[in-house]
């Protein structure tokens, strides 16, 4: 824009911007502001404590959905029953249940013994 | 960075002071009288800014309506001495979703086109001018020329980094004139 004809072209429009922008609102502020107070009434502000509360049912459907996703008693018998855990082992062996198929034992053997092993 | 008030007296735009976070938390408690108060020293520079996004019809009605939304989301300001800013932003969000409804019904652009005569700066006025840009454009441009603000101060207000409020600023200028030149020929 090297143009000073077109340079002066937009001074002068942004004067006018400038003087068009600046001008007051119609309604004055203290009239704006009943306004808005009134319609505040009616306009719902978020409580605080709904939240809390929100927060406090998300927390009680994680823990029934944690509880019933969980294995419980009953379940865990049915799939000893199946075959789908092992057998109760010796405090002394450690069990990695790899898939269905495959359960690796290790057997730990006394304080101070070299012996023990896997199976 | 100051705006000249109805007196004539230049006054602070965005000033932060105690009184405006001192409101605002008061205002979070539900007291409306304070909600009020900010509302009534906000208003003169929000109905400036939606007026040249919107044009003057619909500034009031937009900033009205930017007011009440705020009022249910002040729980959702962080620092209640950024209100000036977070406000600008529900109102300018508030301009763009009137923009688009103006668009389904009258086009901005419906500037007689007897209008872009010979003499464009005597026949346009500067909403003629103005109303031709995409609102971002329109909002930047009246933030640096009539508010006197800073790009970095202008890109909170719309949400965008100071590199973008440049290119707006570019893009507008170059658009105007565009007009300016294209009345001309």
């Amino acid at each position: 824009m090297k143009d000073p004809d077109l340079n002066d072209e937009l001074s002068r429009f942004e004067d006018e911007l400038r003087a068009w922008g600046a001008r007051p609102p119609r309604t004055p502020a203290s009239a704006a502001r009943q306004r808005v107070t009134a319609r505040l009434s009616l306009a719902r502000q978020p409580i605080p404590w709904l939240r809390l509360a929100a927060s406090a049912a998300l927390v009680i459907v994680l823990v029934i959905v944690t509880w019933v996703g969980a294995p419980g008693p009953a379940r865990e018998s049915a799939a000893v029953a199946r075959g789908s855990f092992p057998p109760p082992v010796d405090p002394n062996v450690v069990v990695w249940v790899l898939d269905s198929r495959t359960t690796v034992y290790f057997v730990l053997g006394p304080n101070g013994s070299a012996k023990g092993g896997v199976s | 960075m100051q705006h000249v008030h109805e007196t004539g007296e230049p006054v602070p735009l965005m000033s932060v002071d105690d009184a405006t976070g001192d409101l605002v938390r008061a205002a979070r408690g539900g007291d409306r009288e304070a909600f009020g108060l900010l509302a009534e020293r906000s208003w003169h520079r929000l109905v400036r800014l939606a007026r040249s996004v919107v044009g003057e019809l619909e500034a009031e009605d937009a900033v009205q309506d930017g007011l009440v939304a705020a009022w249910g989301r002040l729980g959702s300001l962080a620092d209640p001495d950024r209100f000036d800013a977070w406000v600008s932003r529900i109102v300018f969000r508030r301009c763009l979703r009137a923009n688009r409804r103006q668009r389904g019904r009258v086009s901005l652009d419906a500037v007689p086109e007897a209008a872009i005569g010979c003499d464009p700066a005597a026949s346009l006025s500067a909403w003629q001018l103005l109303s031709r840009l995409a609102p971002r454009q329109r909002a930047v441009l009246h933030l640096t020329v009539v508010e006197g603000m800073t790009d970095a101060e202008i890109a909170p207000l719309l949400a965008i980094t100071p590199a973008s409020v440049r290119a707006h600023r570019r893009r507008a200028r170059e658009s105007i004139a565009r007009l300016l030149q294209g009345g001309k020929s």
